[in-house]
């Protein structure tokens, strides 16, 4: 009974499809076909929204179609055209730089109130960790009268240059996500980079160099890998060019071996000819983008290693910054950053790793590791500033600096042990993170934390008010700075993000 | 039995709709039917049944208007129609069912009573839907224009004007609080919405409205419910104004917070309270740093901004909200004297011009003082000496000149002095032996020389 059942709608199936002809499938997809078209033709849900960025044609087509690195105006009044974005990654120690606490001193050694540990979770921290003073002594600096440790001493003739966010917070406390959320505003994959969005924004005034270039120092990568400065869902020209500063700047950008550079010019000519003649037959505006292409590619095979050569600084700008030719170190990178901005680069992105002061072994403690770290960087970002500032630049350019999270006033006590080395654990409640250049209030300081620098008590601002406040400088409103997606406008700061007034000019 | 009446009286939102259906239903029959005449019976029956239930809307409506304390000049309308609704309807039933007690309704064409019935059907539901939701219910989405026309009260936004010289005589209340309150809140909270039961727009309403009590507890901002609901993360239910809604700045509400702990005084200047100038700055008119002179100008011709992007100088509006233009030879390296004229079809628009790594000599200002709104512009790494500087006098908005690395001499820094608008000389050159930043004109203008160093110190090779 039950097989002639299933036999039966089997028939029925099988002389549905038998009905069916290539005719009536074609009609089928007409509609469908039809319908999605219709989809990207009314915009998704909302017919009325204006089209993405550089959409004013010309000719038919936009100079963005032709250049996708075309410069387009903010929408409002920048303060600043380039950005300088200094990030320690490992999460530098707030406590042993800027957030002074002396009455986390006479708590050394003692254990942490349990009010402070009710309901958090720390990457290592088990049970009842102890307090752990700060491990430098701190001076009130410049006019300002603003906060920093002994191990800046060079840093301190600068800090009247800058102003402090020293309550920021994170909801993230392992470094890839909350690396990704510095940068992308997700700690998920998948968001744009700031870097991404500004450049997608703004494009770039160079045309022989990216618009977006990243430099890393500290022997890695950022934990978070590459995806710190990728380009999500934006176009991929968008995403930052890493360029090493030992060997060539940019892998396979010197010509093969044979290759000369009249035999690539050659090429290239030919190339772009049978191009040229593509584009008369079908005047697709993507071969005009690719011709652009691959000029502007042959114009950054000089363009690059030219911008990336410190040899040629002369001697006294070489010893200001500390740089060590041939070597990868935070110092050449700062004098890279503000050879790019000079040549107007849009968007320079330093990484420097090796801030996990977790005190495993002497490279991680806060009193012997963290102090060669603070070295390593206090003549060169102090130099790029007294640099930018003699140029002229620093009034045009933003230099932000900081962390993905800060520090835990306790003392890690990994696996609930006593450890050798006084380290401290992953903090996302509050940190410090500074910014100077156009725009910014020279000698601010926003935002305060408790006795013990847990958490932030006044002036609390949050990763995506920091990213508000960089598109704000850039004359970008953040709320209203978007690109559609999977059937929604994205928007950097999500749903979130105040700019953070007090520490503008 | 008032628990009866009570809820009988809260049925009349829902009862209402019956009639409304079948007073629309025997309409459309009628519409239908208007030939041939074949569903007469039908329709009176219909409407029968429509008068009987608008009787049973009419009972429940004045029992809601006894159990829910609305006042009668509130409801008077809207009764009356109501009653004459169903009258109405008995009288068209009546009429179509040929009744033998009315004959002389047949006198009455059955169109006209129809259309009376139809006119008091909406009348009637229009009002009640005004006593529920508020007059304005349809107005309100409306834009302010339209409004205005049709003579309804729009929503006016009162701004903060206070300033450095004369905040201190400003009164906390009425130029501070009242218009945060206003912009921020009254809307809801208006004798016409009154959510809440809270009214916020005079100062009585202020201290005794509010369905759990008083919002406000004079000294303590702690425990008064206008300052925390503010205070409240929007994600919380109980944060006031509703999230989507739009919300007070993070000083607007700091000021909330004082004026309450101040013991909310209605008629005290700011100065008598002794309030710190700092919690009022955000509100004193800003002047703008902008690179481009505060004057409107016409739009440069698209043909001319290719003529000058095609020779290769880059060329883009400083933002979308101006024409101003910024003129930069990064691309044109060759860039020499004799170029200048490029500059000419766009001269009145260019405001910041970038020059620097140039070609370029002194002569470059004769051209340069034909940009009469040039407001920045770099000259670095060329060979320029300034001994030409003197013509760019005549520019009124020059604030800002880059000649680092180039030949200056110092002689010809007196020149400057008498630039009206100049801030900023940059005159970084490695080769002089001046550091750091100077002022001149009375300190108007900076003249920075860079030349920073920073010194071995002994902590630079210590090795932990």
């Amino acid at each position: 009974m039950k097989s002639n059942v299933e036999r039966l709608i089997a028939e029925k199936l099988q002389r549905e499809v038998a009905a069916k002809t290539r005719r009536h499938f074609i009609k089928q997809c007409a509609t469908g076909m039809g319908g999605l078209a219709l989809g990207s033709i009314f915009m998704g849900c909302d017919p009325l929204r204006p089209q993405q960025a550089g959409t004013g044609t010309q000719n038919g087509f936009t100079e963005r179609d032709l250049n996708p690195l075309a410069t387009l105006p903010p929408p409002f009044s920048p303060r600043v055209k380039n950005v300088i974005y200094l990030h320690m990654a490992g999460a530098p120690s707030q406590l042993e730089m800027f957030d002074y606490k002396p009455e986390l001193a006479k708590l050394n050694d003692q254990a942490c109130p349990q009010s402070f540990l009710e309901g958090k979770k720390f990457a290592f921290i088990r049970g009842t960790p102890k307090l752990l003073g700060p491990q430098a002594t701190f001076k009130q600096e410049g006019e300002s009268g603003n906060w920093v440790s002994d191990n800046l001493p060079h840093f301190k003739k600068v800090v009247d240059e800058v102003a402090f966010l020293k309550a920021v917070h994170t909801d993230q406390f392992n470094h890839g996500p909350a690396q990704l959320f510095m940068h992308t505003g997700s700690p998920r994959l998948g968001r744009p980079s700031i870097g991404s969005w500004v450049t997608y924004g703004l494009g770039s005034e160079n045309q022989n160099l990216p618009g977006f270039v990243v430099l890393t120092s500290g022997g890695k990568a950022p934990s978070a890998g590459k995806s710190v400065w990728g380009s999500g869902f934006l176009p991929s020209v968008y995403q930052g060019v890493q360029c090493r500063s030992k060997g060539d700047p940019v892998l396979y950008i010197e010509d093969p071996e044979g290759i000369s550079r009249d035999l690539k010019k050659n090429t290239i000519k030919a190339i772009n000819e049978i191009n040229k003649k593509e584009y008369a037959k079908y005047a697709d505006p993507e071969i005009l983008a690719r011709i652009n292409q691959y000029e502007m590619a042959y114009r950054m095979q000089i363009a690059v290693p030219e911008v990336m050569n410190i040899n040629n600084e002369p001697d006294h700008i070489k010893e200001m910054y500390g740089v060590e030719p041939g070597k990868e170190s935070f110092a050449n990178n700062c004098l890279l950053a503000r050879k790019l901005v000079e040549d107007g680069v849009r968007f320079v992105q330093l990484f420097d790793w090796g801030w996990d002061a977790h005190g495993t072994d002497p490279s991680t403690a806060v009193d012997l590791g963290l102090k060669n770290k603070c070295r390593e960087i206090d003549r060169p970002m102090t130099a790029l500033l007294l640099d930018l500032k003699q140029r002229g630049l620093l009034e045009d350019t933003l230099v932000v600096w900081g962390g993905e999270f800060g520090r835990t006033p306790m003392q890690e006590n990994r696996e609930g042990k006593t450890m050798g080395f006084k380290g401290r654990d992953h903090h996302g409640d509050a940190f410090t993170m500074w910014m100077a250049g156009g725009g910014i209030k020279k000698g601010a300081s926003h935002g305060t934390t408790d006795s013990i620098g847990f958490a932030g008590v006044d002036g609390r601002v949050s990763v995506h008010d920091v990213h508000a406040t960089i598109l704000h400088l850039l004359g970008f409103n953040h709320e209203q700075f978007t690109y559609d997606f999977q059937g929604r406008p994205f928007r950097l700061t999500d749903v979130e993000g105040e700019i953070i007034r007090e520490i503008l000019a | 039995m008032d628990i009866l009446k009570q809820l009988l009286g809260r049925l009349h939102p829902l009862v209402v709709h019956l009639p409304i259906g079948f007073i629309i239903a025997g309409l459309l029959l009628q519409f239908v039917d208007r030939k041939k005449k074949e569903f007469t019976k039908v329709i009176s029956l219909i409407y029968l049944w429509g008068a009987y239930v608008a009787v049973l809307a009419c009972i429940t409506g004045y029992l809601q208007y006894l159990g829910e304390g609305y006042s009668f000049n509130s409801v008077k309308i809207h009764l009356w129609s109501g009653i004459a609704t169903a009258l109405c309807c008995f009288i068209l039933w009546a009429r179509l069912a040929t009744v033998s007690f009315a004959a002389m309704l047949q006198k009455i064409p059955v169109l006209v009573i129809s259309g009376l019935l139809f006119v008091l059907i909406s009348f009637t539901g229009h009002q009640g839907g005004n006593i529920t939701h508020g007059e304005d219910y349809l107005v309100e989405p409306l834009p302010n224009t339209l409004k205005a026309a049709l003579g309804y009260p729009v929503f006016e936004e009162k701004e903060i004007v206070l300033s450095e010289t004369d905040w201190e005589s400003a009164v906390f209340y009425t130029d501070v609080i009242a218009p945060i309150l206003n912009n921020n809140c009254v809307s809801c909270h208006n004798p016409k919405k009154a959510k809440g039961e809270l009214l916020l727009h005079s100062e009585e309403s202020i201290l005794t409205s509010g369905e759990n009590g008083p919002v406000l507890t004079a000294h303590h901002p702690e425990k008064s419910d206008l300052f925390l609901r503010m205070e409240l993360p929007k994600s919380n239910d109980r944060h006031m104004p509703p999230d989507g809604k739009r919300q007070p700045s993070k000083e607007a509400i700091k000021l909330v917070e004082t004026w309450i702990a101040k013991g909310h005084p209605f008629t005290t200047t700011i100065g008598e309270l002794k309030l710190p100038k700092s919690l009022f700055a955000p509100y004193f008119p800003k002047s703008e740093v902008m690179d481009y002179p505060p004057t409107e100008i016409a739009a440069a011709a698209t043909d001319s901004i290719h003529y000058v992007k095609n020779f290769g100088l880059h060329v883009a509006p400083i933002s979308e909200r101006t024409n101003y233009l910024k003129v930069s030879a990064l691309n044109l390296p060759t860039f020499t004297n004799a170029d200048a004229p490029y500059l000419n079809a766009i001269a009145p628009q260019i405001a910041l011009l970038d020059l620097g790594g140039t070609q370029i000599t002194d002569d470059i200002c004769t051209a340069l003082a034909k940009l009469p709104n040039l407001t920045r512009v770099q000259l670095d790494h060329t060979q320029l000496t300034g001994s030409q500087l003197e013509q760019l006098k005549s520019l009124q908005y020059l604030k800002s000149i880059n000649l680092s690395y180039t030949n200056f001499k110092e002689e010809y820094l007196s020149v400057l002095t008498e630039f009206k608008a100049l801030e900023k000389v940059v005159l970084f050159n490695p080769e002089h032996h001046k550091t750091g930043t100077e002022y001149m004109n009375h300190g108007k203008t900076a003249v920075e020389y860079g030349n920073y160093t920073l010194p071995v110190i002994s902590s630079d090779s210590i090795v932990y």
